[in-house]
C-alpha cells in the first residue's frame, strides 16, 4: 500500500516537472511552430475538400508550417465541426466549413436535441468562396424563364417537384427560401447528397433543382439543363444571361453555398490576426487562383468584421428558413 | 465498329505509355491491398489517394483511381475466402461459400476461380462499356426511386434464399438486420433514430463494422471457443488449382455474373453491392444442387465475384457518357477530373477522346495486370492458413479493428464491430445464420429511402410503383418468384405431412 502511494507520489511529481518544464516553452513559442491541421467535415472530393486542399497548400507557403487536410466526416458534417468546436483554441486546429454550419444547430434546436455544437463556438477567420445557387430545369421542360416556373407553381401548388441534397441541406434551404419569397409550394424529394439529386433531375424523376453553378455548368453547356435564375446578389459570371431572383422582385430569395475558414472560439487575437493575414495572401496566390478556376468556383474573399457580418446575416437567414420549414411531419 | 476499333487503337497508344502503365499498375496494386484489408473498401481507398492524384495529369489520375476501384474487387475475395472477413461490402456473399470451400481444403481453388472470374467479368464488361455506354447511360438514368425500390425488393427476396437451415430463423435474422438498418438520421424528416445522443450514430451502423464483426470477429470467437482446436490446414501445391469439375461448375456462373453485374452496375446508387447478392440468388436458384450452397458451392464464389467486378465497369457508364455522379465512387472520380480542369459532362467523350479511350484501354491492361498479380498470389495467400491459430487469430482481430477504424477514423465504428462480433458469436451458438443480418442492414436504409422518395414523388400515391414500366416489371418478377416458391412450398408441405410419421417411427427405433 505504502509502496503504491510512493509510486503515485513519484508519478505526480514527475508529471508536474514535465508540465512545468514544458509550459513556458509553449507560452513563448511563436505561432505557428508546428504543423496545423485543417479539418474538413466532408469526404474527399466534395466542394469543401476541393476548396480546402488548395487553401492548405497556399497557406503553407505563408505560415511556413505544414497545413494538413483532415477529413472528419459523419452526420452531414456535424461530427467534424463538433470536433473542432471542442478542440484546443491554439490555432493548430482549423475548420473549413460550408453554409451548413449555421443550419445544423438550428435543426437540432427544432427537434429539441442537445446541439452538437453552436455557431458561437467559432471565431470566423476568412470567407473563401460564396457561390449563389441557381435554379435549373431540364432543357425540354416547358418553363423558359423563372417567371414561367413561378406562375405555373402558383397554378399547381405541390405539383412541381424538386430534389435536394437532403432535408435541411443547403439545396433544400435555397428552394425553401424561394418558395417562401414567391409564395409557392413545391414538392420536396430529398436525396442523399448533391450528386444523386442532380442524377434525379437529369433522369426526369423530379422537375427542378437548386444547385451550385459549377456542378451543373457542363450539363447546361451540353444543352441538357436550363438555368432559370440565381439566388445571388449579382449574376453568376459564367451565366451572364441568367437573372437573379432579386432582379425579379424576390429579394428574400438570397442564398449562397459558401466555404469559410474558422478557428475555435478563444483562439488568441494575435494568432487569429496571423491566420487572417495568411488567408489573405493565400487567396491571391496564382496557384490557388488557377485551382479555383478549374473548379469554376470564383473566389469571394472576406475577413474580419466583413466576414462576421456576412456570416451573421447568412446564419440569421438560414435559421429563419429552418424555422419556416419546421418539423416535417408525416404528410 | 471500324471507328470504335480505331479509337480503341488510339486509346491503347495512350494506355501503353510508360507513365500511364505505371499509374495503372500502382492503382491495381493499391486496389488489391485495399481489397485485401478487411474493412477498407474501394471508396475509402480512392478517397485517401485522391489528394495524391492532384499532381498528375487527368488521364493518369483517373486511370490510377479506376485501378483502385476494380483492383479492390479482385482483392476483396481473398480475406473472405481465407478468414471469412469481407474485404469490402461487395464480398459479403463470397464469405459464405468461399470460406466453406477453404474449410474443405479448396481455398486455392476458390481464390483461383475468384481471380479468373473477376478477370473474365472485368474484361467482358469493359467491352460492354466501350460499345454500349452512350445508349445504356440514358436507360440507366430512368432508374429513379420507384425502380430502385422494386430492385431492392427483389434483393430482399434474396434473403429468403440465404439459408440452407431453418427458414424461420433465417427470416428472423433478416428482420433483425432490417431493424439495425433503421438506426441513424431519418433522411426524409431529419429525425435522429436510436442514436442516444451519439453524433456518430447519426449515419447509422456502417456496413463495414457490421460485416466485419458478424463474420470475422464472430468466426474467431467461435473457433477459439471450441474445446478441440481445429486442425491447421496444410494446403498442398497440387490442390491450389481448381479441378475439372470445379471449372465446369464455374463457367456458366461467371458468364451470368458478368452480364448481371454489368446491368445492375449501370444503375445509379450503390448498386454494385446488390449485384453480388442477386448473382448468388440466381446461381442458387438455377443450380442443380442448391443444397450445396452454404457448404462450399463453387458457383456461389464464381457468380458473385464476377458480378461485383463487372458492376464496376457498369458504374462508369453514366459517369463517362453523361458526366453524372451515379454513385459515391464515380462522384469522387468526377471530382478528380474537375481538379484537373476537365469538366465532366455529356460532352466528355467528344471533347476528351484521348482521356476516354485511354481510360478504356487501360482497363483492359489493368485487368490483365490484376490477373497476373493475383493468380501467383494464390499460392502465397493460402499459406496464411498454415499459421498456427494462436498467432493467426490475434492478428485477424487486430486487422479487423484497424480496418474498421480506418474507414472513417471513428472509434464508435470499432465498438460497433466488437459488439457485432459478440452478438454474432452468441447467435452462432444458438444456431442462427448471421449473413441475413448483414444483408438486412445493408438493404434497410436503401429500401426505406427509395420507398419514401417514391411516395414523396407521387404525393403518397402507391400507384407509382405499378404505373412506371420498369418498376412494374421488376415487381411482377418479384411477385412471380414468390408465387413459384409458394407453390413448391405447398407441394413440399404435403410431402412433409407424409414424412412425419415415418421420421417419428424411425426415431423410436
Amino acid at each position: 500500500m505504502t509502496r503504491l502511494r510512493l509510486l503515485l507520489a513519484f508519478l505526480a511529481l514527475a508529471a508536474f516537472i514535465v508540465l512545468a518544464a514544458g509550459y513556458p516553452a509553449v507560452a513563448q513559442e511563436p505561432y505557428p511552430s508546428r504543423p496545423i491541421s485543417l479539418v474538413v467535415p466532408f469526404p474527399p472530393g466534395g466542394v469543401a475538400d476541393l476548396t480546402a486542399r488548395p487553401v492548405a497548400v497556399a497557406m503553407e507557403k505563408v505560415l511556413k508550417q505544414p497545413v494538413g487536410v483532415v477529413n472528419k466526416t459523419g452526420a452531414a458534417g456535424a461530427v467534424g465541426i463538433q470536433s473542432v468546436a471542442t478542440s484546443k483554441p491554439d490555432g493548430y486546429t482549423l475548420l473549413l466549413a460550408l453554409s451548413s454550419i449555421s443550419i445544423i444547430p438550428e435543426a437540432d434546436k427544432l427537434f429539441g436535441r442537445p446541439p452538437a455544437f453552436t455557431v458561437d463556438q467559432f471565431a470566423p477567420v476568412a470567407l473563401i468562396s460564396a457561390d449563389p445557387t441557381i435554379l435549373v430545369v431540364r432543357a425540354e421542360s416547358s418553363w423558359k424563364t423563372a417567371k414561367d416556373f413561378i406562375e405555373d407553381a402558383k397554378k399547381r401548388p405541390n405539383q412541381i417537384s424538386y430534389s435536394s441534397s437532403g432535408i435541411y441541406g443547403t439545396l433544400h434551404m435555397a428552394m425553401e427560401l424561394l418558395s417562401h419569397a414567391a409564395g409557392i409550394k413545391l414538392r420536396h424529394v430529398p436525396y442523399a447528397g448533391g450528386g444523386p439529386a442532380l442524377t434525379a433531375l437529369l433522369g426526369g424523376h423530379v422537375d427542378a433543382l437548386a444547385s451550385g453553378p459549377s456542378v451543373v455548368l457542363p450539363q447546361i453547356k451540353a444543352g441538357k439543363l436550363r438555368a432559370l435564375a440565381g439566388w445571388g446578389d449579382k449574376r453568376v459570371a459564367a451565366l451572364p444571361e441568367v437573372p437573379t431572383f432579386k432582379e425579379l422582385g424576390y429579394p428574400e430569395a438570397e442564398f449562397y453555398i459558401w466555404a469559410g475558414l474558422f478557428a475555435p472560439k478563444g483562439t488568441p487575437e494575435p494568432v487569429l490576426a496571423k491566420l487572417r493575414e495568411a488567408a489573405r495572401v493565400a487567396v491571391a496566390d496564382p496557384e490557388f487562383k488557377s485551382a479555383m478556376d478549374k473548379l469554376e468556383t470564383p473566389i469571394t474573399f472576406k475577413q474580419g468584421a466583413e466576414f462576421q457580418k456576412f456570416f451573421d446575416a447568412d446564419a440569421h437567414r438560414l435559421a429563419e428558413g429552418v424555422r419556416k420549414v419546421g418539423r416535417v411531419e408525416q404528410k | 465498329m471500324a471507328e470504335t476499333l480505331q479509337s480503341l487503337a488510339r486509346g491503347f497508344s495512350v494506355a501503353l505509355q510508360p507513365a500511364v502503365l505505371l499509374y495503372a499498375f500502382v492503382g491495381c496494386v493499391v486496389g488489391t491491398l485495399v481489397g485485401v484489408l478487411p474493412g477498407v473498401g474501394p471508396l475509402a481507398g480512392i478517397s485517401l489517394l485522391l489528394p495524391a492524384t492532384f499532381g498528375l495529369t487527368a488521364t493518369n489520375a483517373i486511370v490510377m483511381l479506376a485501378g483502385i476501384y476494380y483492383g479492390a474487387m479482385y482483392g476483396g475475395s481473398t480475406t473472405s475466402i481465407l478468414m471469412r472477413i469481407p474485404g469490402e461490402a461487395a464480398s459479403v456473399m463470397t464469405c459464405i461459400d468461399g470460406y466453406a470451400m477453404a474449410r474443405k481444403g479448396r481455398a486455392g481453388a476458390a481464390l483461383a476461380i475468384a481471380a479468373i472470374g473477376s478477370f473474365i467479368a472485368g474484361t467482358g464488361s469493359v467491352m460492354a462499356l466501350m460499345l454500349l455506354a452512350p445508349p445504356l447511360a440514358n436507360f440507366a438514368l430512368r432508374f429513379g426511386p420507384p425502380e430502385y425500390f422494386a430492385l431492392l425488393l427483389l434483393g430482399l427476396l434474396v434473403l429468403a434464399y440465404m439459408s440452407g437451415g431453418s427458414m424461420v430463423k433465417s427470416l428472423a435474422m433478416a428482420v433483425l438486420g432490417l431493424l439495425l438498418g433503421m438506426i441513424g438520421i431519418d433522411q426524409m424528416s431529419g429525425f435522429f433514430r436510436f442514436s442516444y445522443g451519439v453524433v456518430e450514430l447519426g449515419d447509422g451502423l456502417g456496413v463495414v463494422p457490421i460485416a466485419v464483426g458478424l463474420f470475422g470477429i464472430a468466426e474467431v470467437l467461435a473457433t477459439a471457443g471450441q474445446e478441440v482446436p481445429p486442425k491447421v490446414l496444410k494446403p498442398k501445391l497440387r490442390e491450389l488449382l481448381p479441378s475439372r469439375q470445379e471449372w465446369r461448375e464455374s463457367v456458366m456462373p461467371i458468364g451470368r455474373g458478368t452480364v448481371l453485374g454489368f446491368l445492375i452496375g449501370i444503375i445509379p446508387g450503390s448498386a454494385h453491392i446488390i449485384s453480388s447478392f442477386v448473382s448468388y440468388a440466381v446461381e442458387r436458384r438455377l443450380s442443380r444442387h442448391p443444397e450445396e450452397f452454404g457448404h462450399g458451392a463453387v458457383a456461389g464464389v464464381a457468380g458473385p465475384e464476377s458480378a461485383n467486378n463487372s458492376a464496376t465497369s457498369g458504374a462508369f457508364v453514366p459517369m463517362l457518357a453523361l458526366g453524372v455522379p451515379s454513385g459515391p465512387i464515380p462522384a469522387v472520380m468526377l471530382a478528380a477530373l474537375m481538379v484537373h480542369g476537365v469538366s465532366p459532362g455529356p460532352l466528355l467523350i467528344k471533347q476528351q477522346p484521348e482521356l476516354f479511350w485511354g481510360f478504356i484501354a487501360s482497363m483492359y491492361v489493368g485487368n490483365l495486370m490484376l490477373l497476373a498479380l493475383n493468380l501467383p498470389m494464390v499460392g502465397i495467400f493460402v499459406n496464411v492458413l498454415r499459421v498456427p491459430y494462436s498467432l493467426l487469430y490475434p492478428s485477424i482481430i487486430m486487422f479487423c479493428v484497424v480496418g474498421v477504424y480506418a474507414v472513417n477514423g471513428s472509434v464508435v465504428d470499432v465498438w460497433i464491430a466488437l459488439i457485432m462480433g459478440a452478438l454474432g458469436y452468441i447467435l452462432r451458438k444458438l444456431g442462427f445464420e448471421t449473413a441475413p443480418i448483414v444483408l438486412g442492414a445493408i438493404l434497410a436504409p436503401m429500401i426505406e429511402l427509395a420507398l419514401r422518395q417514391s411516395l414523396a414523388m407521387s404525393d403518397g400515391q402507391y400507384a407509382i410503383f405499378v404505373s412506371r414500366p420498369i418498376a412494374g416489371t421488376l415487381l411482377a418478377v418479384g411477385a412471380a418468384l414468390v408465387l413459384l416458391n409458394l407453390v413448391s412450398w405447398m407441394v413440399r408441405g404435403f410431402d412433409w405431412r407424409k414424412r412425419i410419421p415415418l421420421d417419428e417411427h424411425g426415431e423410436n427405433l
